[in-house]
């Protein structure tokens, strides 16, 4: 038990200095349900109660996608729900993360049918996965760490800081981190 | 209850003697308004569930829970046509059903009263593939109810959804207004359906349960047990007594869980952060506790087609409930000293009984609104023992109702959870001390019926095998009606979890007087989802 803590700690310390680093502590996240069962909006929630905590890390949820650095996308992807989840990804300032969350979501519930796309990639760009049924509060933990690498690489590649002379990677994330 | 002639409830006291607690029997098109009639007058009945099969004709199966008798009729009457007499003018809570059924099997009710879309999508454009259906498409699609924009030169609608706030389902609202006050609700769920019940035919029980159980990921021992046991009654099968006493375990422990998910949203709906996280701290206990008891934090694979899969791990259950009880205990009794918490939930939210009863609904949404439906004291099944005693409910019908019986039935759960652990206390679970300003509700004359496999009264269809099943689940009586072919593959499964009748009752309770602020915490003291009605 001793060592899973501190596991769990080491984990936890790595992801609010990546945080901080990228983010200058404030990554901003947005849930979107596109068929789900409940059970994976309940673990989400649960990021927040004080067994987890996600604020600490620097993660908040946001209500409004243009203020939402990543989308948190759970179910299979419903046909008819392609439209709502598209105008949320493109309210979407760049540079921006869809993960998808949970087996609805990598396409592990539901076949490519009439009613649903069977999986999140059919609609939105997904940058990571997360498996699970659903994915317990601690698997979501691990793939927001994956994604924020992911961020990472994605603001570095982004067209104004690779023009900048003197290395932007650096001084776009050491403001925020201060 | 008046029996008189050849009718339904005539079938029942015939089926008195037969120890079965499902009574099938057929009725004409041109004899269903007057029974139909007859049956909602009865005392002690309500109108549990209806839905149709087949397209030539259409069969119409309605569900009446006769919850003194300790029974369930199903009439059973083919329809030739494309109408049938208008039941929700005689039982209001059929209205959604009427709407459902055109949508599915095209037949609707006569005099050409406006269908909400319920479950089919709109047509999502040219090229798209043809949305499959369980009988055959309406002559006219159903269309979705908007208000006008102005009633009487003040309200106008809102619109807000489908997708909403962090970590809540999809869902979109049509709110009527003036500005604050809620004037009107409407819904849409259909952005969410995924087909389960046409998914479900062709596949073989066990491999339909996969799907049933994410129906709605927080009722899937409850699904799950309604399902297995309608497909148990369909094949003649019964779980032996340990794996009833499993379910048993299972389904509180999903009540636990459940309840203290909907104290937590309570609280997140008031703003008020300490109870929040009080809850979610043993939200957090109960759902590890699942995972040490039974492998999965949302009880997923506990219950199989006749049985169950997991054992429980009593040990880790008698070490780690009371720790989650007592924390969600403590938290309740705080929460009910707070007034200004207490003060935002009086009056919030308010569901009178007639609207209990006029909408069919169930579970602690009914009970909180002096309607003491309870499937495990009502109809037997499972392990419950003959003098199980369970929380009557509260009067009043409001937000905080709802709070004080959700709390209540986490004490009986624990007491109930630890009975089935003891299999001498099983003849012993309840007593004086258990919580309820009414007194317990006890089902004293016990257990009449031995299994639901149905008793036809007259002979049924002539092909396949077909039973219903029941459970009560933490938002209430969860049906679902399973008809096997010659194969043993579903050739028609109906699921009704209980949000399927709560959501009716929603709209109601928003429109008691309410203002937008009372919404979320009016759904949070319903908490019932949204997967559940859009299956």
């Amino acid at each position: 038990m001793t060592a899973d803590i501190a596991i769990e700690e080491r984990a936890a310390a790595e992801l609010r200095r990546e945080v901080a680093r990228q983010f200058g502590r404030s990554l901003h996240i947005r849930t979107l349900d596109t068929g789900s069962c409940a059970a994976c909006e309940q673990e989400i929630r649960l990021l927040a109660a004080p067994h987890y905590d996600l604020h600490r890390l620097g993660f908040f949820f946001t209500p409004a996608p243009r203020h939402a650095d990543m989308l948190l996308v759970t179910g299979p992807m419903i046909r008819a729900f392609a439209v709502a989840a598209s105008k949320t990804y493109e309210a979407m300032p760049e540079p921006k993360l869809v993960v998808a969350t949970g087996a609805c979501a990598l396409g592990g519930v539901y076949p490519d049918d009439a009613f649903t796309y069977g999986r999140v990639d059919g609609v939105l760009p997904v940058d990571v996965w997360i498996p699970g049924c659903p994915p317990s509060p601690l698997a979501l933990l691990q793939g927001l760490l994956v994604a924020v690498g992911r961020l990472a690489e994605k603001v570095s590649g982004l067209s104004f800081i690779a023009r900048s002379p003197e290395g932007a990677h650096e001084d776009a994330t050491a403001g925020g981190a201060a | 209850m008046t029996v008189t002639g050849t009718t339904p409830l005539s079938a029942v006291a015939a089926a008195a003697d037969t120890q079965g607690p499902v009574v099938v029997t057929d009725v004409s098109a041109a004899d269903l308004a007057g029974i139909t009639k007859e049956v909602a007058r009865a005392p002690g009945a309500r109108l549990a569930d209806m839905f149709a099969d087949g397209t030539d004709p259409v069969m119409l199966r309605l569900v009446w829970a006769l919850d003194s008798d300790q029974r369930y009729l199903i009439t059973q009457t083919p329809i030739d046509t494309d109408d049938y007499p208008a039941l929700s003018d005689i039982a209001p809570a059929a209205f959604v059903e009427e709407c459902e059924i055109y949508e599915q099997f095209g037949v609707r009710p006569v005099g050409g009263k406006p269908l909400n879309r319920v479950a089919i999508p709109p047509p999502l454009g040219q090229g798209d593939i043809d949305l499959p259906r369980l009988g055959r498409a309406p002559a006219e699609l159903p269309q979705d109810v908007h208000a006008p924009h102005v009633v009487g030169g003040q309200a106008f609608e809102f619109p807000f959804g489908p997708v909403r706030q962090v970590g809540v389902e999809s869902l979109y609202y049509g709110l009527v207004t003036s500005g604050e006050e809620v004037v009107d609700l409407y819904m849409f769920t259909w952005h969410k359906h995924r087909g389960l019940e046409w998914r479900t035919q062709g596949k073989t029980p066990a491999q339909a349960l996969f799907h049933v159980e994410r129906a709605e990921g927080l009722g899937a021992v409850a699904n799950g047990w309604a399902f297995a046991s309608a497909a148990e009654a369909a094949l003649g099968i019964e779980p032996s007594a340990p794996a009833q006493r499993c379910r048993a375990i299972a389904l509180e422990l999903e009540r636990l869980y459940n309840h203290a998910a909907a104290i937590a949203a309570l609280c997140q709906a008031c703003g008020l952060a300490v109870g929040r996280a009080a809850a979610e701290i043993a939200l957090e206990q109960l759902h590890r506790l699942n995972a040490a008891v039974f492998g999965h934090r949302y009880l997923f694979g506990v219950v199989d087609i006749g049985g169950a899969v997991v054992t429980p791990d009593t040990q880790a259950l008698r070490a780690g409930l009371p720790d989650a009880y007592g924390e969600l205990r403590r938290g309740g009794e705080a929460l009910l000293a707070t007034n200004s918490f207490v003060d935002r939930l009086e009056a919030t939210g308010t569901v009178t009984e007639e609207a209990a009863r006029r909408l069919g609904l169930v579970g602690p949404v009914a009970r909180a609104s002096g309607v003491a439906v309870d499937t495990r004291l009502d109809h037997c099944y499972g392990p419950y023992p003959g003098q199980l005693r369970l929380p009557a409910g509260q009067p009043g019908g409001d937000a905080l109702a709802r709070l004080k019986v959700m709390l209540d039935e986490v004490a009986a759960s624990v007491s109930l959870v630890n009975a089935l652990l003891d299999p001498v206390g099983l003849e012993q679970v309840g007593g004086s001390d258990l919580p309820g300003r009414s007194g317990p509700r006890s089902n004293t004359s016990g257990c009449e019926h031995s299994a639901n496999t149905p008793v036809r009264t007259r002979p049924g269809r002539p092909t396949g095998r077909s039973g219903l099943g029941w459970a009560e689940s933490s938002r209430g009586e969860s049906l679902a009606w399973v008809e096997l072919d010659s194969d043993g593959l579903i050739r028609r499964a109906r699921l009704r979890p209980a949000a399927v009748r709560n959501w009716r009752g929603f709209d109601d309770a928003c429109r008691s007087q309410n203002v937008f602020t009372d919404i979320p915490i009016i759904e949070a003291s319903f908490w019932l989802t949204v997967a559940g009605l859009a299956r």
